[in-house]
């Protein structure tokens, strides 16, 4: 099993502060689609709000572990919960991160598909976990699955804009194809640290939209 | 060509209607303000009373009539909100 710190030595701090504004910015989201939700009532808005609210959290995660890592605060929370493998402990954070953000990419792939079925939520949930996390590679195959389900996700924005052209379904349309390029230089990152970087500005780019759009919606 | 009014529309059209009479709206002036069949019409009136968007009443001569809540008026008032933000993520 690899698992690995991907982030070049010159990003070390940005990728956590960057971490930490992407999971503000979902949670935001996520807070914004309950409210809607209890407004209206619509299941939809609730797995959407849902989907968001686990992306946070695996932002939050990641950002937590990084900022442990590279503080090397990881290395005395071991010694003072008397863990004996520095390694084990970055992987528990890891594997949360992973764990959250396919969970809320899942989620945010089945509201795609508009249906009341959840065995299918049930059975994509199943499949992506177990892939990833009973790959040799499981970093490499979580941003795999990632890069699928954000081609699905983009796809289905990329139609709402097409079908109702207004400026705040193309922002969302941009933002995911963006997070989409993200997670494909993610993918890259496992051979070439450089693209670690890239793709979280490109996340930023995405979240930045995400914001912009929020703002609008909320602009009376 | 007019486009199909979607789910949260037809909700909106429902509650407009019964603000606009500000309250004591029977339900044939909603079947005929909100251009839905008899069948649909009740559909929605159980849903959105359940939902707790307005609640039936009873008048003297014992004919139901319908009012808004609050939770009706709020989802009135937000509604352009709740619309952009559906709209954006093709949630509707």
């Amino acid at each position: 099993m690899s698992l690995t710190y991907l982030s070049p030595s010159w990003f070390f701090g940005y990728d956590v502060v960057l971490e930490l504004l992407f999971a503000a910015i979902a949670l935001m989201v996520s807070i914004f689609a309950f409210r809607i939700y209890k407004a209206t009532g619509q299941k939809q808005i609730r797995l959407f709000g849902a989907s968001f609210a686990c992306i946070s959290l695996a932002y939050l995660i990641q950002s937590l572990f990084n900022y442990l890592i590279i503080s090397k605060a990881n290395e005395h929370i071991c010694r003072a919960l008397k863990i004996r493998s520095i390694a084990w402990f970055d992987a528990v954070g890891l594997y949360a991160h992973i764990l959250f953000m396919t969970l809320g990419l899942v989620t945010l792939v089945y509201m795609t598909f508009k249906t009341e079925k959840s065995r299918i939520l049930w059975l994509l949930i199943a499949t992506s976990l177990l892939g990833i996390f009973l790959s040799m590679n499981t970093l490499y195959m979580f941003f795999l699955f990632s890069t699928i389900y954000l081609m699905f996700i983009s796809w289905h924005f990329i139609t709402n804009y097409l079908q109702n052209r207004q400026k705040k379904t193309l922002l969302i349309a941009v933002a995911f194809l963006f997070m989409l390029f993200g997670s494909v230089h993610f993918l890259m990152a496992v051979d070439h640290r450089a693209f670690y970087a890239i793709g979280h500005v490109l996340e930023l780019v995405a979240y930045s939209l995400i914001l912009l759009n929020l703002y609008l919606v909320r602009k009376r | 060509m007019n486009k199909k009014r979607d789910h949260l529309e037809i909700i909106h059209d429902i509650l407009n209607t019964i603000r606009r009479k500000a309250g004591l709206v029977r339900q044939t002036h909603i079947l005929y303000k909100s251009n839905l069949s008899h069948q649909m019409l009740v559909k929605y009136v159980g849903e959105l009373i359940g939902k707790g968007f307005m609640i039936e009443k009873e008048d003297k001569k014992q004919k139901k009539y319908y009012e808004l809540t609050d939770k009706g008026h709020q989802y009135l008032n937000d509604y352009k909100m709740i619309r952009g933000f559906v709209d954006s993520y093709g949630l509707g």
